[in-house]
């Protein structure tokens, strides 16, 4: 007996709790069989193939079933994280924007899921939930990038050339206003003054702030960013 | 009373006078541009020299001049250092602490004397300001209370809360005509008299730190910088009005200013200065921050309440003010930072003393931030009635890089262009309104010869077509009319009906639009027409801007003379639109070109030039380089 067909034994001993005799008289009655029936036409061996067939369909479903499970378990965290911030409130619906608010900033941006479960919780309708997030700029319905880039286009920086910032950053990282570069990466946006006039015309990548920006310069800012 | 006196007198006796203090701005300015660095290695300084007992370093709130930032004061001298890098710090430690010695470079030097200031009064900037509420900016550190405290903190509150009576209080900032900083001028004690008076309990008292004006920045400043003056005049207006609860609205876009507040609201309760029985008064107090998701229109009081409410913030409209029904329908008084923080002062100082300082219709200071093409730019505090001439030169040290001035426009997007020929108007809320500007939150943005008007009309148009709510029709679908007819305007599609159409619906967004957003929109609009109607004329007959900005009616071309045939602008042009190579003199082709500007700013000899209307000289290629002789 070779090392692998020992170890076989044993589990199908555990299992069944046959003892090693009777389990060889069974495998050897079977061998017989198999063998009586000859190789080339054996449906045995097709039944086997179905098995194994079979078996990589059930280890296929037994994946999905745990990807979902995965997926559910990190839907139920996500939703214990809403629950925390909601909390932080003590359940009051008067604090919706300020529920909002932490949930964007904590997931980077609003699933219909977090909508749905804020709804119920608050016992808001959806609807008015839906009419919050669309109003308010800071909101988003869509995954912002892992970096938010921000172009100010206030009234200091416009003068001081803040759309020269905001189209070599458009062409820089090839996307618009409130888009997000295809790997994921940066989320553009153009804000109105985010208060350093002085400093104009700036940009703001997470919260570093650079002041007195030259077109020029936004390749190497954002090549700092991973 | 008598505690928050004792514990006044204790911290005032902890503290050395002789003690050096290093101050550090810490507020979203500096930090941009460093200052957390210098503030780090300014600590291992002071460890590496075994100061630790004898230096404390002071992070503190913002001084104004943001742009020579990082900005370090070292008292007991009061010395002011700009444009600090970590590697000036040593030399602060080892020079100014320990020897006294003052660090010649880090003076800011007078760009047209040349003299270096050893004190802040000594720079022009400062010199011709009044800064009563920015003063403690920098002194304090904004997240301690004991510092506000040692200042005179809540020395206001108390003598509000035992000395006067609510009516008393009321009548006294009456008394002292103080006008609403937020834009529109309403007298703060009438307003507070109306929700004093409204029926209706409970009553509310909240502050509008929705500073969505693009251009101002005052309103974060004070917030960050001296949290505890908007909170203590915030209580003594609850007191007079008879609210026991309060609210700060703070815009989303100030990270720093709703983390100072919080912390000082915490703060203040662990004092028992907010709360229960404040000071055993039996007067009760509690207040709430509430973060703005974006949204311009928010800043309007009807629907900043009802985003406070957790809806959308919408205005309604205001048959009935929202000083009777307010914030869920009870009577609420909103008022802006600046306002609140200056009510400590009026109730310590008196009527008298606010009313004495500015004019006879504008009592006491404002803070302005001034931006733009100005020389210095940053945060400044003066009395009202100063001149736009005395702000704009005197203070802001006149125009950049020696340019012309043409216009000054104050009041954010809503208000209006001020021409040349008003410079020597004195800025406060009547005069201003008078030539078709406004006060609006105190944004004074200065432009050059190189601003085009209708450009900029254009960005406050598009800035204010976006921010609008769409509620009415008139400010949804005027705003976008008026924003289509500047667009074609400054694409050099201009016709002559267009300045015509502008002015009807102009009148018709003041006349119908339900908010002030709606109203005052067309204040750019109108003031640029009366003021500067010949660069519109220019842009629609001869379709040129006379600023070379709007990009259809501009080209660019290089001087063959000029060129040095560097190559920068060759590298640099984003669609290989430009020709030539070493030995020639480079040429642009005027069909690929898109007119962005990138040769214009790369090119080191000041050789590309900027043609309006659109119509360059013909292109002449192989032109031979002729360089000029690099000195000796």
């Amino acid at each position: 007996m070779t090392e692998e067909q020992r170890s076989i034994l044993s589990h199908i001993q555990k299992d069944v709790n046959l003892s090693k005799t009777e389990i060889l008289l069974k495998g050897l009655e079977l061998l017989s069989e198999y063998y009586s029936l000859g190789l080339d036409t054996s449906p045995l061996s097709l039944e086997l193939k179905k098995l194994e067939e079979e078996a990589v369909r059930h280890t296929e479903a037994l994946k999905r079933v745990r990807s979902r499970e995965d997926a559910l378990k990190e839907i139920i965290r996500e939703l214990h994280d809403i629950d925390g911030i909601v909390d932080r409130y003590s359940g009051d619906s008067n604090a919706l924007i300020q529920i909002l608010l932490d949930i964007q900033k904590q997931f980077g941006w609003i699933s219909k899921l977090a909508v749905m479960w804020i709804s119920e919780k608050l016992r808001v309708p959806f609807s008015s939930i839906y009419q919050i997030v669309t109003f308010y700029k800071v909101f988003s319905l869509t995954p912002k990038g892992r970096h938010r880039v921000r172009v100010c286009l206030g009234t200091a920086c416009h003068i001081r050339g803040g759309p020269k910032i905001m189209e070599r950053a458009e062409r820089v990282m090839g996307v618009g206003d409130g888009e997000v570069t295809p790997d994921g990466k940066f989320g553009l946006e153009r804000v109105n003054c985010l208060g350093c006039c002085a400093l104009g015309p700036m940009i703001v990548v997470d919260d570093d702030y650079y002041g007195n920006v030259k077109p020029a310069e936004i390749e190497k800012i954002l090549s700092k960013y991973e | 009373m008598t505690e928050l006196e004792k514990l006044r007198s204790e911290i005032i006796a902890r503290g050395d006078p002789k003690k050096s203090i290093i101050t550090v701005c810490a507020s979203t300015g500096c930090s941009a541009l460093g200052a957390r660095k210098v503030i780090e290695s300014l600590r291992e300084e002071i460890k590496k020299q075994g100061l630790g007992g004898e230096v404390e370093i002071k992070e503190t709130g913002c001084l104004g001049f943001c742009e020579l930032g990082p900005r370090v004061i070292v008292y007991p001298e009061e010395i002011p250092y700009f444009r600090v890098k970590p590697q000036d710090v040593s030399k602060i430690v080892s020079e100014t602490v320990v020897n006294g010695k003052i660090v010649e470079h880090l003076l800011y030097v007078n760009p047209v004397t040349g003299e270096k200031a050893q004190k802040l009064e000594d720079i022009p900037f400062y010199k011709h300001q009044l800064r009563l509420l920015l003063k403690n900016n920098a002194l304090i550190d904004p997240k301690k209370i004991e510092d506000y405290i040692a200042l005179g903190g809540y020395k206001a509150l108390g003598k509000a809360l035992f000395q006067m009576t609510p009516k008393q209080v009321i009548k006294e900032i009456k008394k002292s005509n103080l006008r609403g900083r937020g834009g529109g001028g309403f007298p703060a004690g009438r307003k507070w008299e109306t929700t004093c008076n409204a029926p209706g309990e409970p009553k509310y008292v909240l502050v509008n730190c929705d500073e969505g004006d693009p251009g101002a920045f005052m309103d974060r400043s004070l917030m960050e910088g001296n949290p505890h003056s908007v909170l203590e005049g915030l209580m003594i207006g609850a007191y007079a009005i008879g609210a026991n609860e309060g609210f700060i609205y703070v815009r989303e876009e100030y990270p720093l200013a709703v983390e100072n507040i919080t912390t000082a609201i915490k703060q203040a309760e662990d004092h028992g200065l907010l709360g229960k029985n404040i000071m055993d008064s039996g007067f009760n107090f509690r207040v709430k921050v509430h973060r703005g998701a974006g949204a311009f229109v928010s800043g309007e009081s009807s629907a900043l309440m009802a985003a406070i409410e957790g809806k959308v913030g919408e205005p309604r409209p205001k048959y009935i003010h929202t000083a009777v029904k307010g914030l869920w329908e009870r009577p609420s008084c909103l008022n802006n930072v600046e306002t609140w923080a200056n009510v400590p002062l009026i109730i310590l100082n008196g009527a008298d003393w606010f009313r004495n300082i500015g004019t006879s219709s504008s009592s006491g200071t404002k803070i302005f931030s001034l931006v733009g093409k100005v020389n210095n730019t940053g945060l400044v505090e003066v009395p009202m009635g100063i001149t736009l001439r005395d702000l704009i030169f005197k203070i802001g040290g006149g125009i950049r890089g020696g340019k012309k001035f043409k216009a000054v426009q104050t009041g954010g997007p809503s208000g209006g262009f001020i021409p040349e020929k008003y410079l020597d108007l004195s800025i406060d809320f009547d005069e201003l309104a008078k030539v078709g500007s406004m006060m609006g939150s105190g944004g004074v943005i200065v432009m050059d010869e190189d601003t085009c008007i209708v450009d900029v009309t254009r960005y406050y148009v598009d800035f204010l077509s976006k921010e609008s709510c769409g509620k009415c029709v008139p400010c949804r679908e005027g705003l976008r009319q008026i924003l289509n007819v500047l667009n074609r305007i400054c694409s050099g599609l201009g016709e002559g009906e267009d300045l015509k159409n502008l002015e009807d619906l102009s009148k018709l967004l003041k006349e119908a639009s339900l908010c002030a957003l709606g109203t005052t929109a067309a204040n750019p609009v109108v003031t640029s027409l009366t003021h500067f109607r010949g660069e519109y004329e220019a842009h629609i007959h001869e379709k040129r801007c006379p600023a070379k900005v709007c990009r259809a009616l501009v080209a660019y071309y290089i001087q063959p003379e000029k060129c040095q045939a560097c190559m920068a602008c060759l590298k640099n042009c984003p669609v290989n639109a430009i020709t030539g190579d070493k030995d020639t003199v480079h040429v642009i082709n005027q069909e690929k070109c898109i007119r962005c500007g990138t040769c214009y700013e790369e090119c080191p000899f000041n050789s590309i030039e900027k043609i309006s209307p659109p119509i360059p000289l013909p292109p002449r290629h192989g032109i031979k380089v002729k360089r000029k002789k690099k000195k000796e």
